[in-house]
C-alpha cells in the first residue's frame, strides 16, 4: 500500500456517448465483459443464422434441381424458428447472468451498502440486459432477412411488411425469455438452476404441455403457445401447425403480459427482501 | 470533512434472532464521530451480524439504529450514501478489472463517485494494477481494492469488517497508517478485527462483544493503561520475594515479581527496601495491561460464568 495521498479527483477526457443511466451502463459493462457469454450469444444467433443460409446457398448452387433457393418466405419462416429457439436460449443465459450474477459473485451486498435502493438495482438489469442481448438478435435477424431476399431467386421474396413483422416477433420472443430468465434468476438466486429450468421448458416441456389437449384453455398460459400465436404467418404455418390450441391475439398478449409481470414482480420482491 | 453528529452510530437495544438463537442481544452502542473505533469479540460473538444490521444487509429483529443522525431503515439511502463498508471478505466480479469493479460500485453512488476512482486506487496503491482482472489479484490486493471501493462515496463513516485479513506485516502497518490518516481527515473508522494488537495500535475506543452482547465499551486508555502493580527484577529474586512478602509480591512466569502498588510512594518504598537490603534492582516498572490481556480476562470470565 502506498503512502497517503490527497484524494484529488483526476478528470479525463471522455469520448462522446449518449447519456445513459449509470446503473444501466454498469449492467451492460458486467455482461459485455463476460467473454464466454458474448461468444456464445454471438455464435448461437449470428453465427448459426449465417451458417444455415450459407449451407442452403451452397446446396442450391451445387444442385439447383434438387435443392431450392436458400431465400424466400418459406426459408425465412424456418430460419425464424431456429433463431427464436436459439435466441430464447441466449436470452436465458443473459437473463440469468443479469439476474443472479451479482448474487453469485457476492457483489450484491457491496451494491446494497451504497444505500441505492434494491428496487433500482433490480430495475437497471432490465434495460441493461436487453441492451446487451437485442443487438445480437437484431444482427442475426438482419442476416436472415437479407439472405431471404438476396437468395430468393425464383421464389417469392418476403415483403417489407413481413420482414418488419418477423423482426419485431424475434425481438419480442427474445425479450420475453430474457424477462422470464431475469425474474426467475432473481427469485431463485441461482444461475445454473434457472438455466436448467428454462432450457428444459423451452426445448421440451412447453411443447409437451401444448400437445396435451386435456389441459384445454390452460394451454393458453404456456408462453411458447402464446408467442406462437403472435408469430408472422410465414412462421406460424411452419411452427405450430397441429400443436397450438386456437387462441385470440388478445389472450396471447394477456398471457405473456401476465407471465412477465408475475415473474418480474416475484424477482423484484425477492431482491428487495433477501439477506444480502 | 464536516461531521455534525456527535455519534455516527447509535443503537438501542438492537437485537437479531435466527429462530431461537439470539445472535445480537440488546446492543446499545455509541460510536463517537472522528475516531477509530474497534469492535472486538471472539468468533461467533455476533460482530458481523451487527455490522450487517447497521448496513441494512439483514433485517433487525428489534431495537433501533441511527447512522449519521438518520434513523434506519427510513433514512437508509441518505445515511449509507456517506458510509463506506467492507463486510466479511470484499467480493468482486473476478472477470472484471479492478477499475471496472470500481466503476460498477460508483454507478450505484452519486455522480461524483466516478471522479474519485483514480484517487481511490492511488490511495491504496493499486494504480499500476488497476487494469488487471481481479482474478489475478492476491487476497491483500482485494482487501485494498475493497478499501478503494469504500472510499468512492467520500465517506464520513467507514465500517471495515476484518480488513487486515490477508495482509502481510508491512501491509498491516501501511493499513494502520491509512486508517489513522482517514481519522485525521475527520472520518470515523469502525474496525472489526480479531487482531487485538492492531486494534490497540489503531483505535481510540473499543467495544468488546461476547455472545451477542457488548460487555465493555470505552476508550483504549480506560481499558488498557497501567495496572495497580509494578514488575520487579533483581539480582536475587528469591530474596526479593521474601523481602517484599509484606507488599503481596508474587512470582511471575519467566522470572521476576509482580508487586501490588497503588501509587508512586509505594513504588518508591519497594525500591528503597530492595536497595537498602543490598539487592541490585534490574527492573522496576509499572505493569501495563494490554488489550489482549483485558480481552482474555473479560471473555474468560464470561466463559467461566456461563
Amino acid at each position: 500500500m502506498s503512502a497517503l495521498v490527497p484524494a484529488v479527483p483526476i478528470s479525463r477526457p471522455r469520448p462522446f456517448s449518449f447519456p445513459r443511466p449509470r446503473l444501466v451502463t454498469a449492467e451492460i459493462l458486467k455482461l459485455r465483459k463476460r467473454r464466454g457469454l458474448v461468444i456464445t450469444t454471438f455464435v448461437l444467433t449470428v453465427g448459426v443464422t449465417a451458417v444455415v443460409y450459407a449451407i442452403l446457398a451452397l446446396l442450391h448452387t451445387a444442385n439447383a434441381a434438387k435443392n431450392g433457393p436458400a431465400g424466400g418466405i418459406a426459408n425465412l419462416g424456418s430460419s425464424m424458428l431456429v433463431l427464436t429457439m436459439l435466441a430464447g436460449v441466449c436470452a436465458s443465459l443473459v437473463g440469468t447472468a443479469a439476474g443472479a450474477g451479482d448474487l453469485s459473485a457476492g457483489v450484491f451486498k457491496e451494491l446494497v451498502v451504497t444505500g441505492r435502493s434494491r428496487r433500482a438495482l433490480f430495475a437497471a438489469r432490465i434495460p441493461g440486459g436487453l441492451a446487451f442481448l437485442l443487438p445480437f438478435v437484431a444482427l442475426a435477424y438482419t442476416v436472415a432477412a437479407v439472405a431471404s431476399v438476396v437468395f430468393a431467386d425464383s421464389l417469392p421474396a418476403p415483403s417489407v411488411g413481413l420482414l418488419a413483422e418477423s423482426g419485431a416477433w424475434v425481438l419480442l420472443v427474445s425479450s420475453f425469455w430474457f424477462a422470464v430468465a431475469l425474474g426467475l434468476a432473481s427469485l431463485l438466486g441461482s444461475r445454473s438452476t434457472t438455466i436448467g429450468i428454462l432450457v428444459a421448458f423451452q426445448l421440451a416441456i412447453g411443447s409437451l404441455l401444448a400437445a396435451i389437449t386435456m389441459l384445454g384453455v390452460g394451454r393458453d398460459a404456456i408462453p411458447g403457445t402464446a408467442l406462437g400465436r403472435l408469430a408472422p404467418h410465414a412462421v406460424r404455418d411452419r411452427a405450430v401447425e397441429g400443436v397450438s390450441p386456437p387462441m385470440s391475439i388478445a389472450v396471447a398478449v394477456l398471457a405473456l403480459t401476465l407471465t412477465i409481470a408475475i415473474v418480474l414482480g416475484l424477482g423484484a420482491r425477492r431482491t428487495t427482501t433477501r439477506d444480502a | 470533512m464536516d461531521t455534525t453528529h456527535p455519534y455516527v452510530v447509535e443503537t438501542e437495544n438492537l437485537t437479531k434472532r435466527f429462530g431461537d438463537r439470539v445472535a445480537v442481544d440488546g446492543v446499545d452502542l455509541r460510536i463517537p464521530a472522528g475516531s477509530a473505533f474497534g469492535y472486538l469479540g471472539p468468533n461467533g460473538a455476533g460482530k458481523t451480524t451487527l455490522i450487517r444490521m447497521l448496513l441494512g444487509l439483514t433485517s433487525v429483529s428489534s431495537g433501533a439504529v441511527s447512522i449519521l443522525g438518520h434513523s434506519m431503515p427510513s433514512g437508509r439511502a441518505q445515511a449509507l450514501a456517506r458510509v463506506g463498508a467492507i463486510v466479511e471478505e470484499p467480493r468482486f466480479h473476478h472477470y472484471l478489472t479492478g477499475r471496472e469493479n470500481l466503476r460498477i460500485a460508483a454507478a450505484a453512488r452519486e455522480p461524483e463517485a466516478h471522479t474519485r476512482i483514480d484517487s481511490a486506487l492511488e490511495r491504496v496503491g493499486l494504480t499500476k494494477r488497476a487494469d488487471e482482472r481481479v482474478k489475478a489479484y492476491s487476497l491483500g490486493m482485494r482487501q485494498r481494492l475493497g478499501v478503494a471501493r469504500a472510499l468512492l462515496g467520500d465517506p464520513e463513516l467507514l465500517i471495515l469488517d476484518e480488513p487486515m485479513n490477508g495482509l502481510d506485516p508491512a501491509g498491516i502497518e501501511e493499513f494502520r497508517l491509512m486508517m489513522r490518516g482517514l481519522v485525521d481527515e475527520g472520518r470515523t473508522v469502525v474496525l472489526s478485527s480479531h487482531l487485538l494488537d492492531e486494534v490497540e495500535k489503531t483505535c481510540d475506543a473499543i467495544a468488546i462483544v461476547d455472545q451477542g452482547k457488548v460487555v465493555v465499551q470505552g476508550s483504549i486508555d480506560e481499558l488498557t493503561g497501567d495496572a495497580s502493580s509494578v514488575l520487579v527484577a533483581t539480582g536475587d529474586d528469591d530474596r526479593a520475594h521474601a523481602l517484599l512478602a509484606g507488599y503481596g509480591a508474587e512470582r511471575i512466569d519467566g522470572g521476576g515479581l509482580r508487586v501490588p502498588s497503588e501509587d508512586d510512594s509505594t513504588t518508591a518504598s519497594i525500591n528503597r527496601r530492595l536497595v537498602e537490603a543490598g539487592l541490585d534492582v534490574h527492573r522496576l516498572e509499572p505493569e501495563r495491561i494490554s488489550l489482549e490481556r483485558r480481552f482474555l480476562e473479560i471473555t474468560s470470565r464470561l466463559e467461566a460464568a456461563a
